[in-house]
């Protein structure tokens, strides 16, 4: 026990009282009464203290709810001066930002994978360590592979106890500043999109590969493209977006997902890959790529270290102006990332007249009837997004002088056509060709042929 | 104390008392478990490695205070951020602050998973009694009888118990340290700053996951002054929710986690990737099935090995350097039922990966054989098991169709799990799709990790030829 001297004493700075009165019922020697009178800045009664009869015992300070009320005043300062100096640790500098970087990888051979497992080698390639899922047909074998890797790469599996959980572990560890994935397919996704909306506010890094199965409700387990909407127009609450990658190939899913996680930290927003259930399960070639990533850690984390104590994650914007500041500024962001990130596949489009336009498989389909189409002296073409999100307009309009007829070839029930009409009213389109679609759901992929019969009875009907 | 900001630039921009008061009305224990938080980090010296998320509640702008590492997190959800945060970073110190709505209700979820996995992680539970932020609702944690903006007569049965949040953790075996305290005195306060000293050097010491529940008073939603809110929390909460230590666990510091290993060999090694080159066979597309895109189909029971025999053939085809894609059907992954895979192999590339009406067939049951063969292009092939099926249907004339007895010839070698080897001997040999050793060269790449199998697959796979090629020739 320090001498009396030493002890800090209570002294009350009255504007920062809230005159709750736990000081009056704690302290044994009755140092504290009730003021009388209203304080002008606070608008509250503050306590009184009289320290005459006070020990030093300190009771107030462990009664007083607010942090800078009762201030420690020390009777003979400079003595505990020195034992305070040591005290408080300063946060350092602003954090210097832990570079990303890549690394040469080792020539190896082309790996013979499934979509799914593409999209996870592809994830350890861009440096993702921390992965946190729910298992959910036909999307699990992605974390499995996971699973079995990452321990080895002192990397991080976690089995959530549901997608909401699993999306907020996401928010934990990109807000980290770690690059963190989940896989899931359309229930799951949905579950995730309150955290979504959190992260994008938040702004924090995350890739979502969702290798879509049929709706609504439970649906069944087979491929469709039945989130689309969900990717492009309901992030959950809010002004969202984010971008969203259609990969058609297990090469393509490899490559997306590293993709995704680059944008995904370039913009400080989550991406989403999109595929269909026929995506996650076929098998094919898959090159590796050159280089891998060695992520840093972001000036902006809340890493848990002295460089980055001052940051916060948080997406509260209390006062109607700072939301719209901050909306604002998202916009910008979003501007920027339709300027500079739409992307697309373009198949024999240069002289094209009858423009088919799909994503993920469907699109593989479509490229056969571009082939059966052109070997018929139709003067066909494919058009295939690779971002949804962005919808890749600023590549697609230069090709429409020519083209007399689209034909949206998807498996959902027109949410590929739906951004793809938003697009072309928003780019000003005003002499519109034809759309016709081609849609299949409830794990019915549309088929070469009945493409190809499509495009021809309208040439019939249009002669 | 040093851990608050010196001035709350966070509440209302700092600007007036605001900076220096928080937003708690008067008497609210938040306070004091803010303050008692802030010591311990003080004394404990993980200021700079402190990362504490504040939840959705009355507590939501802790981060207004804090002078460490803060995260904002979902209703609820906390724990599960905090799993995020602990793993993203070992060393940090990661304290998750929830009130009772958030914690005992909406993420029940989370807290549990959380508590069982037993991360070393501290939850500060503060329990009132009501859903303060939102005016006064009956929450998870409302004494029986007592009347709320959502229980105006009371609660009653049809509300359900009070949760008796800290026994339930307790009862779990995942954490450590489980405690109950309160703040209505000057001794429950000491118990309730010991109680969360404890609770985050557990954690600064690698040991476990750590809980503390912190009975508080909300003097506005009780409509009382502080010393009419200490007591009733003293005569109504303490009979329902008994202070003490639930659960006190000594264990060793066991929480030992490496940083993620970027380094690009070890990456490599992980996928198994071939340093070299398979050696090739084959000097053409087999374009005497089809000019660019050949589909075959495999279709058995589960089990039958359509699927291992698909993706064979697809690994052999792509080393010979043709595109080649399989895709299974894939059902609830429960065994038993029908398994059917679809291969196409293309001079470029394939296309559509599905194969409605395939140039191949190899069926291993005999449902498999009634659905698929009639689908069989005109001039199409079907292998099928002459050992289960017996009746073959009718078929267009210009189908070729073939029985081998796929699974007697795999039980004279010893082994009736390779009959799908056989029937790729068999579609070698009348198809020519490619030359044995490609198949050879794929079914050994694939054994490569179980060398002893590598001459029974052999051996299955030449029997299949062979009776093929007597059968034709």
């Amino acid at each position: 026990m320090p001498k009396l001297k030493e002890r800090p004493k209570p002294v009350i700075t009255p504007e920062l009282c809230k005159g709750c009165g736990r000081c009056i019922d704690a302290c044994p020697k009755h140092c504290f009464t009730m003021g009388e009178m209203i304080n002008p800045l606070s608008g509250l009664i503050p306590a009184k203290v009289d320290l005459n009869a006070c020990n030093g015992c300190g009771l107030c300070f462990d009664a007083c709810p607010e942090p800078y009320a009762l201030e420690r005043w020390i009777e003979d300062a400079l003595a505990v001066e020195l034992e305070m100096a040591e005290v408080k640790p300063a946060a350092e500098n602003a954090p210097p930002v832990i570079p990303t970087t890549r690394k040469p990888l080792p020539t190896a051979q082309p790996l013979i994978l499934k979509g799914t497992y593409a999209s996870a080698v592809g994830a350890l390639l861009a440096g993702c360590r921390h992965f946190f899922g729910y298992p959910i047909t036909p999307s699990t074998e992605g974390a499995e592979l996971m699973a079995k890797l990452l321990p080895d790469l002192d990397g991080v599996f976690v089995q959530a106890v549901s997608e909401v959980a699993t999306v907020n572990m996401i928010y934990g560890c990109g807000g980290a500043g770690r690059p963190a994935m989940t896989f899931t397919s359309s229930p799951g996704f949905s579950l995730m999109l309150e955290g979504i909306s959190y992260m994008i506010g938040a702004e924090v890094p995350g890739v979502f590969v969702n290798i879509m199965r049929g709706g609504p409700g439970l649906g069944n387990i087979a491929p469709e493209q039945s989130d689309i909407k969900l990717a492009c127009r309901g992030l959950g609450h809010g002004n969202t977006h984010a971008i969203a990658l259609a990969p058609s190939s297990p090469q393509e899913m490899l490559d997306l997902t590293m993709l995704a996680f680059e944008l995904s930290f370039k913009y400080r927003n989550p991406v989403v890959v999109l595929g269909d259930g026929y995506l996650g399960q076929i098998t094919g070639k898959v090159n590796l790529p050159e280089t891998m990533v060695a992520p840093g850690i972001p000036r902006w984390a809340v890493y848990g270290d002295a460089q980055h104590r001052d940051n916060l994650i948080c997406s509260i914007m209390l006062s109607e102006e700072a939301l719209e500041a901050h909306n604002t500024y998202l916009n910008r962001k979003y501007r920027a990332m339709i300027e500079h990130e739409q992307r697309a596949e373009t198949y024999y489009c240069d002289d094209a007249d009858v423009l088919l336009i799909a994503a993920n498989t469907p699109a593989r389909m479509a490229k056969g009837a571009v082939e059966s189409l052109r070997r018929q002296g139709v003067r066909a073409g494919l058009f295939r997004p690779i971002t949804l999100w962005p919808f890749p307009i600023d590549l697609l309009t230069p090709l429409l002088e020519d083209v007399q007829e689209i034909v949206v070839v998807e498996a959902s029930n027109g949410q590929l056509e739906d951004e793809l009409r938003l697009a072309l009213s928003k780019a000003h389109v005003i002499d519109l060709p034809l759309i016709e679609n081609v849609r299949h759901f409830g794990g019915i992929l549309p088929q070469q042929d009945e493409i190809v019969e499509k495009v021809l009875n309208y040439r019939v009907w249009a002669s | 104390m040093s851990v608050y900001y010196e001035k709350f630039t966070r509440h209302a921009r700092g600007e007036g008392i605001k900076g220096a008061t928080t937003h708690y009305c008067p008497g609210c224990g938040h306070g004091l478990a803010h303050n008692y938080l802030a010591e311990t980090i003080e004394a404990l010296d993980i200021q700079d490695r402190t990362v504490l998320i504040s939840p959705v509640g009355c507590s939501v702008f802790m981060y207004y205070y804090m002078d460490v590492g803060n995260t904002q997190a979902a209703h609820g959800r906390a724990p599960a951020v905090a799993i995020g945060h602990k793993v993203a970073n070992p060393d940090a110190v990661v304290i998750c602050y929830q009130g009772d709505g958030d914690l005992a209700s909406i993420g029940l979820a989370e807290i549990i998973q959380t508590a069982q996995l037993g991360l070393p992680i501290t939850v500060i539970f503060v329990n009132n009694g009501t859903y303060a932020m939102t005016g006064g609702q009956l929450a998870p944690t409302t004494p029986m009888g007592m009347a709320t903006a959502t229980s105006p007569d009371g609660r009653d049965r049809l509300m359900g118990e009070p949760l008796k949040v800290a026994e339930m953790i307790a009862q779990m075996d995942g954490p450590i340290y489980v405690e109950r305290v309160a703040l209505f005195d000057n001794k429950q306060r000491n118990r309730a700053k010991k109680a969360i000293r404890k609770a985050i050097r557990l954690q600064t010491e690698k040991r476990g996951f750590a809980f503390v529940e912190v009975l508080s008073e909300c003097p506005t939603h009780l409509r009382m002054s502080s010393d009419e809110a200490q007591e009733w929390i003293k005569e109504k909460m303490l009979p329902i929710f008994p202070l003490g230590v639930k659960k006190d666990l000594v264990v060793e510091p066991w929480f030992d986690m490496d940083l993620p290993n970027f380094d690009p060999q070890a990456l490599v090694d992980q996928l198994g990737t071939a340093e070299e080159e398979l050696p090739r066979f084959s000097d053409h597309f087999p374009a005497h099935i089809d000019t660019d895109d050949i589909s075959v189909k495999m279709a058995g029971a589960g089990g039958d090995g359509a699927q291992t025999a698909a993706m064979l053939l697809t690994r052999a085809a792509i080393n010979e350097s043709f595109d080649a894609t399989h895709i299974p059907s894939y059902g609830p992954q429960s065994r038993g039922g029908t398994s059917y895979a679809d291969v196409h192999i293309a001079r470029t590339e394939v296309l559509s990966p599905a194969a409605p009406d395939p140039h191949i067939l190899i069926a291993f049951n005999s449902p498999s054989l009634m659905k698929f063969a009639p689908a069989v292009r005109p001039g199409g092939i079907v292998i099928y098991d002459s050992s289960v099926i017996t009746e073959v249907p009718e078929l267009d004339s210009n189908v070729q169709c073939f029985g081998v007895p796929m699974t007697e010839i795999a039980r004279s070698l010893g082994n009736i799990m390779v009959k799908n080897i056989v029937a790729l001997g068999a579609l070698q040999s009348v198809t020519e799709l490619f030359p044995p050793g490609t198949f050879l060269t794929a079914i050994r790449s694939a054994l490569s990790e179980k060398c002893a199998l590598i001459p029974l697959n052999e051996a299955a796979f030449e029997k299949g030829r062979q009776f093929l090629e007597a059968l034709t020739h």
